[in-house]
């Protein structure tokens, strides 16, 4: 017991830089050796699937990118997944971007998943407006009057002359709108200027850090369920079945986690320790 | 594969290392990553500003190609400009499709002086004697984001959050248990949640009896809000960490000519170099491992 109590004051003691090889030791070898530990879809993911999937056919959604490859690891699966499971329903996908790099890892989803997987047409299937600065502004703008905002696509083709911005005018010509957002502007200004004052559903996938921010309008019922971080990622791959990044990262975020845990009760431990040994002498 | 792709891969390793390797300790790779960082955030938000914002949304409406007139005055100034920098400034305006309207002294869209002249207002904080003009420009921004964040807020955050903790309990079909879906003890969680955490930041009253109680419960409510808070931003980090072995991964391969594996070795000889002939002065390393 002593030689226990020992350990764990050694381990409280050591220099940070020995835990931050072992963190890095156990994310490193699970990418490298998939483990494949089971991924079930909770609740809020499988709103959103629902919601897409109870769509009906030839929707207009709306996808807007809030996110730059600071964040790719934990967004650019959703957009990926999002993507897929629109376009295999024959939704039409328009595309808007908040953030500048936005616009970059929107050209580089829609590459891949509309042109590559599905061969979709650009201008008749799906279209990149692109990134137009002003936060708040722009929502409102897209709220009120689209055209006025974007008066080119992202490839500088005037609006008028895409096919399938015809009868595209405001956000309430949008069936449903899906964010990926990694900040502000993103979710939260969506959900505080498009969706509540015009009644438009919407979903979101967000990172990590936000989930806490965001989870109350779902609860509350503003949102349609949220993809919270590289899980919610992973739980939709699952969903639509096709595996991703997301997926094969999972393994190491989960073991990752038991090791931190393990840290944080080992540390507190040590602390109990020392302090019941402070007080006794 | 091209060898701008092959040397993109070689800067993202080196960068990435040069950032990882602070937490060993402050060193020169860090000092380089962080430096270029700083620089070249500077230069791309300068450019994308410019060529997202001002150039096709202030310039692009005050000097619209479609409604060009190389004699009008109006365009002079604007070719002007374009005699210095003409991919910023193309001969005879901008096309961007935009409308044109309140045409007056041959000057379209005449309302955009206005957030043109509020912009050069904040410019001229760089000139102390006239540095006031600032103000207006700042006056216009904060005012108009205080008006636009209000609505947003009342009818989201605070009408729409109410209606969400409440509409729940009028609702037959909600089963009283559930921990994993709606339910009416989740109803009951959120509400008992929401008043004692209200209550903990009502300072009107000392905080004894009853309501010292209650706040008391509220601090329960926010520390547990605050642990989840923190697990998300842990498994945040985890993910980019994640992304960030998944590329490096991807680098060690030939085609990129094992980037990762040369350059994390070099820095670990270049490092150890520097720790063995510093191994009698240390204080740094300690210093940075506290």
């Amino acid at each position: 017991m002593n030689g226990l109590t020992e350990l764990i004051l050694k381990i409280g003691k050591v220099d940070r830089r020995w835990i931050f090889i072992v963190l890095a030791i156990v994310v490193f070898i699970p990418i490298l050796v998939p483990i494949g530990m089971p991924i079930r879809a909770t609740v809020t993911t499988k709103v959103v699937y629902d919601t897409i999937e109870n769509l009906p056919p030839n929707s207009n959604v709306l996808v807007s990118i809030e996110y730059s490859p600071s964040t790719k690891p934990e967004n650019h699966p959703m957009a990926i997944s999002i993507l897929r499971h629109l376009f295999k329903n024959d939704h039409k996908v328009f595309v808007t971007c908040l953030w500048p790099d936005g616009q970059f890892m929107a050209q580089d989803a829609l590459k891949q998943v509309a042109k590559e997987e599905f061969g979709k047409i650009y201008g008749e299937d799906y279209v990149l407006l692109g990134f137009r600065p002003g936060g708040e502004a722009v929502i409102k703008g897209i709220v009120s009057n689209i055209r006025k905002l974007y008066t080119v696509d992202v490839n500088q083709t005037k609006i008028d002359e895409i096919p399938m911005m015809e009868g595209i005018y405001k956000f309430s010509d949008f069936a449903f709108l899906f964010t990926v957002s990694a900040g502000f502007p993103g979710t939260v200004e969506w959900v505080q200027y498009a969706s509540d004052p015009t009644g438009v559903p919407m979903s979101s996938g967000v990172t990590s850090i936000q989930v806490n921010e965001v989870m109350p309008y779902v609860q509350a019922g503003q949102m349609k369920g949220l993809l919270a971080g590289m899980p919610g990622a992973a739980e939709y791959e699952a969903l639509i079945g096709q595996k991703g990044s997301a997926t094969s990262g999972m393994d190491a975020q989960s073991i990752a986690h038991l090791v931190i845990v393990l840290f944080i009760i080992l540390g507190n431990a040590a602390f109990f320790i020392e302090r019941q040994r402070s007080r006794k002498y | 594969m091209s060898t701008t792709i092959i040397l993109g891969a070689w800067i993202a390793v080196f960068l990435t290392f040069g950032i990882f390797s602070y937490l060993y300790k402050d060193n020169p790779f860090y000092k380089t990553a962080e430096h270029l960082f700083v620089g070249i955030s500077a230069g791309y938000w300068t450019s994308l500003f410019f060529w997202t914002q001002i150039q096709p949304n202030l310039f692009g409406r005050l000097w619209p190609s479609s409604n060009y007139s190389s004699d009008s005055f109006w365009y002079m100034i604007y070719n002007g400009l374009g005699f210095f920098y003409s991919p910023g400034f193309p001969n005879g305006g901008v096309d961007k499709g935009h409308e044109i309207h309140n045409v007056v002294l041959g000057i379209p869209n005449i309302h955009y002086l206005i957030p043109f002249a509020l912009g050069i207002m904040m410019l001229l904080s760089l000139i102390p004697k006239i540095s006031w003009f600032a103000r207006w420009g700042i006056a216009y921004t904060v005012g108009m984001a205080a008006g636009l964040r209000a609505y947003g807020f009342l009818n989201s955050n605070v009408i729409g959050q109410i209606k969400g903790t409440a509409a729940s309990f009028s609702d037959p079909n909600l089963p009283f248990w559930s921990l994993t879906s709606p339910s009416i003890f989740n109803s009951i969680v959120i509400l008992v949640g929401t008043i004692t955490g209200l209550l903990y930041f009502y300072f009107s009253k000392e905080h004894k009896g009853i309501l010292g109680k209650i706040s008391k419960v509220g601090i329960y409510f926010l520390m547990i809000s605050f642990g989840a808070s923190f697990g998300f931003a842990v498994m945040g980090r985890i993910s980019l960490l994640i992304g960030r072995f998944v590329d490096l991964i991807k680098y060690s391969g030939s085609e990129y000519y094992n980037a990762t594996l040369w350059i994390l070795v070099a820095m670990i000889i270049i490092l150890g170099y520097d720790a063995f002939k510093n191994r009698g002065n240390n204080s740094s390393v300690s210093k940075d491992a506290a």
